[in-house]
């Protein structure tokens, strides 16, 4: 009686001390989230000077204009950006450290929106923003319902030309084959990323259309120097050596792929200038391996993330095969699926001592934006980085000219293939599938669809599915497309990209003009845009959307993570970031 | 062991022969049951010549070796009107460009060695924790038989899930957290039957004879509690099998390029409606392994459970 007893008490004491453990992360997960903001607040509070014009915010910015700016002390902190300065109402003005002929690329990019200054002070260290953003695009966002959808309603008050439909609605699911039944049963209008063995279904029915989305994209092998037998020349150039490309492509991408000739696609300017990558020639990397002294091949792992992307349509097929071509060359390899976030922490770290699969989809059409930021100097992907690459490069990007800088690319190219930091594989082709009564319908090669012009047969709501939903709303801190792309109904930048191709065209700035030398580029506002909370468009509001993201003390550099991935490396680094 | 030699050895096989012969009978006179064993049989069969009745290797990737050939390619069968002049495919080509007939015929070799020998684990562990609490009684009991409870409150699958994210993910890691999470259904029935069996007159008989705990343990209980151990985990088979291919299917048992049926489903789930084939194959092989497995099993139960058998005859 007494033991049973005893043995109660001891079975409820366990019971309640796995409560205890299955509530604790919950716990402190939860001030964890206010207090992490917190934390860079703290000791910036010294650093608010640097925002004179902050406390002096007029209601009426009409009235009595004050125009905020800031500026870098000098340009030793790394980063690119000298001074972002407010010159009256309607006129903003960048400083540039070094010149930089990308600038209207990088400006139009969706990373660098616009939102009222009030609401950026409101809503950002609550985190409001990321879930309400206030923009100036053709729809509003209505509500947000986690797990399910987002409806979006039109903006009557829109600048330009107003949104087609009164309501648009995205929806996600990460099946392909789940979407595609979808928009066949007609509950959606238009999807994304079909399968690629569904595009011959596609375009076998008449009452659906697909749209082939231009190849501006990089699916490679990464190596990790840092790892023998990797830190070896000669082994990854085996390597580069006995993986068919050929055969990768042919059997698992969709048609409108091609083997990478070059990491940067060839519709880029400067993008396949140089040598052509290495031809498969199994019999000469078996004797490279053994010239390394691994006649006999070695193990290693071949690291991947099971997510679909246009650059890799089929993750674990690619992998599976990979690893019976390495297998030919002696190598044993295992496969170790990673859970994406992990993955790309881990891989950007150059923690992963085997090979890696991993791509790139262009963010803005400019050579930069793919050997920049791989190949810099304080990129540990590839291990140790190659100064060889990087020198040129850093040469590069300062050339206006594009026939100037072509001798550069050539070079960096070149030192690309004989170092192999990496094997560059496809440029993989992906699509988007709509109703073929869908007017307006498009792909864009940016992936940054706009939903504002299309028509789906006079009905007044358009449906659209993608392959996840959206991580926030504040897209200044986000990288993940599927978040861009909800941004993008809402949210504009200074600049904007032509509806489903890549020209750089005007958005919130009628223009935005360089200098002689192009390190001060000026951009003149549009007037008369109206913001979503019905506040108008001014200069301060560009100023202080930047200087948040740029002023790594400013008690308001808050965003998602906090990170700026995309800011830090567009313009090289965060200010006061350490 | 002397004193206790009086136990009729002659006595002893002709009581344990008849009772396998009884046993034998009695399955075979069940339907069910004999399907069971037939295609238990089929499997096994199938498991040891997977060599001879393979064309290809389950890893050789066909790119190259013959013409024309694409992935998730249809099924290809001569009688069936497939022209003869292309190399017969029985399922068709997967999504790396094997042959699936061949994946599928080796996949058994995985799945039956995965039902055996987590069964077979997680009979010992029960069987040992089992005994030990059924036949001291008392705190140990007790100790034992509480953490067995607690493993038991969680749902098999998610316990299985739990432990090989700790583990990481690959078919070894598979198979133990499998085998964990089903011991405290074995150690149970083993502590029921040694619970029954050691109040039998022929237990106290051989305590009376001056058989030590551990002799009565080994030698007088043990053997008559493998009945109803055996009933359980025929039926245990089955569903290790298809945790062992829910796992697979999540990534977490079996990794490629291994031919296992959880595995070549998961890797092709996407493809349903395109390559139904590449799906429907393993699936059917999962099904039929457990379906021979859990009839096996009733008739076993059916057979060996003493009350029905004295209705019966």
């Amino acid at each position: 009686m007494r033991s049973k007893s005893l043995f109660s008490v001891v079975f409820m004491l366990l019971v309640v001390s796995m409560l205890v453990v299955a509530c604790q992360p919950a716990a402190p997960a939860e001030p964890a989230e206010p207090a992490a903001p917190a934390e860079p607040a703290a000791p910036a509070e010294p650093a608010a000077p640097a925002e004179p014009a902050e406390p002096a915010a007029p209601v009426e910015p009409s009235v009595d204009f004050e125009p905020m700016s800031l500026a870098a002390p000098d340009c030793e902190y790394g980063g690119l950006i000298k001074e972002i300065a407010a010159v009256d109402e309607f006129t903003v003005q960048f400083s540039m450290c070094a010149p930089d002929p990308a600038f209207p690329s990088k400006v139009a990019f969706s990373a660098f929106s616009i939102q009222p200054k009030e609401w950026i002070e409101t809503a950002m260290e609550s985190r409001e923003i990321l879930e309400k953003p206030v923009g100036t695009g053709p729809y509003v966002l209505d509500s947000w319902n986690r797990g399910d959808s987002m409806v979006f309603k039109k903006f009557a008050d829109y600048w330009g030309t107003p949104a087609v439909t009164d309501t648009l609605v995205f929806r996600w699911t990460s099946e392909g084959a789940a979407r595609l039944l979808e928009l066949q049963s007609g509950t959606v209008d238009g999807i994304d990323n079909p399968s690629p063995d569904d595009f011959e279904v596609i375009e076998a029915d008449s009452n659906l259309a697909l749209y082939e989305r231009e190849a501006l994209n990089i699916f490679y092998v990464g190596f990790t120097n840092f790892f023998p037998p990797f830190d070896d020349v000669r082994v990854r150039q085996a390597v580069a050596m006995a993986l068919d490309r050929d055969r990768i492509v042919d059997n698992f991408y969709p048609a409108g792929s091609e083997v990478a000739s070059h990491f940067t696609p060839c519709a880029i300017p400067n993008g396949c200038v140089g040598d052509v990558w290495y031809e498969y020639d199994l019999e000469a990397a078996k004797a490279l391996l053994a010239d390394a002294g691994y006649p006999d091949g070695f193990d290693t792992k071949i690291f991947y993330r099971d997510v679909v992307r246009g650059y890799l349509p089929e993750p674990g097929l690619v992998a599976t095969d990979l690893q019976a071509q390495l297998k030919d060359l002696g190598i044993n390899a295992e496969i170790v699926v990673m859970e994406s976030g992990a993955f790309l922490e881990e891989s950007s770290a150059g923690r992963l001592d085997g090979i890696h699969l991993l791509g790139w989809g262009a963010d803005y059409p400019h050579v930069t934006n793919f050997l920049d930021y791989h190949f810099a100097a304080n990129n540990l992907q590839f291990g140790q980085p190659f100064p060889e690459i990087y020198e040129t490069l850093m040469a590069a990007s300062q050339v206006a000219d594009p026939d100037e800088a072509e001798p550069l690319y050539v070079e960096a190219n070149n030192a690309i293939k004989e170092l192999v930091p990496m094997v560059p594989i496809a440029h993989g082709g992906s699509a988007t599938a709509f109703k073929a009564e869908v007017a307006g319908a498009h792909s864009s090669p940016l992936s940054n669809e706009y939903m504002a012009v299309m028509d789906p047969a006079g009905r007044d709501t358009l449906v659209w599915m993608q392959n996840a939903e959206p991580i926030s709303l504040y897209c200044n801190d986000e990288t993940d497309g599927e978040s861009l792309r909800a941004c993008e109904q809402v949210l504009e930048s200074l600049l904007s990209y032509e509806v489903g191709a890549t020209a750089v065209n005007p958005g919130l700035a009628t223009s935005c003009d360089p200098n002689e030398d192009l390190t001060v580029w000026t951009c003149n506002l549009r007037q008369g845009v109206k913001f979503h909370d019905g506040s108008s468009l001014d200069a301060n509001d560009v100023v202080m959307s930047w200087v948040v993201a740029w002023d790594a003390s400013n008690p308001l550099h808050v965003g998602n993570t906090g990170a700026f991935e995309y800011f830090t490396y567009l313009w090289w680094n965060l200010l006061n970031a350490d | 062991m002397p004193p206790v030699s009086l136990s009729n050895e002659k006595q002893k096989d002709y009581r344990s022969n008849s009772l396998w012969r009884l046993t034998l009978r009695r399955i075979l006179r069940q339907r069910n049951a004999v399907l069971g064993l037939i295609i238990l049989t089929f499997l096994l069969l199938m498991a040891v010549f997977a060599d001879v009745i393979a064309p290809y290797a389950p890893e050789q990737v066909l790119i190259g070796l013959e013409e024309g050939i694409k992935k998730r390619q249809d099924p290809c069968i001569h009688l069936f009107g497939c022209p003869k002049d292309q190399p017969q495919h029985l399922m068709g080509i997967d999504g790396n460009v094997r042959d699936q007939f061949s994946r599928v015929v080796h996949g058994s070799r995985i799945s039956l060695m995965i039902g055996f020998t987590t069964i077979g684990f997680a009979i010992i562990m029960g069987t040992i924790l089992g005994a030990i609490s059924g036949f001291f009684g008392g705190w140990v009991d007790n100790l034992i038989m509480r953490i067995l409870d607690v493993l038991m409150a969680f749902p098999s699958l998610l316990l299985a899930i739990t432990i090989v994210s700790v583990l990481g993910p690959g078919l070894q890691n598979a198979l133990l957290a499998i085998a964990i999470v089903t011991i405290p259904v074995y150690a149970r029935v083993v502590r029921g039957s040694v619970l029954s069996i050691k109040e039998m007159p022929y237990v106290a008989a051989s305590r009376a004879l001056g058989g030590n705990s551990f002799h009565i343990l080994i030698n007088r209980v043990l053997p008559n509690a493998i009945p109803p151990l055996i009933v359980t985990g025929t039926l245990g088979i089955g569903t290790a099998i298809l945790d062992a291919a829910a796992l697979s299917f999540l990534g977490l048992g079996a990794q490629p390029p291994m031919p296992e049926w959880g595995t070549m489903l998961g890797s092709e789930r996407n493809q349903v409606f395109t390559a139904p084939h590449l799906v429907f194959y393993p699936g059917i092989a999962i099904m039929l392994t457990v379906l021979s497995f859990n009839l096996l099993g009733d008739g076993l139960r059916d057979a060996i459970d003493p009350r029905l058998g004295q209705s019966q005859n």
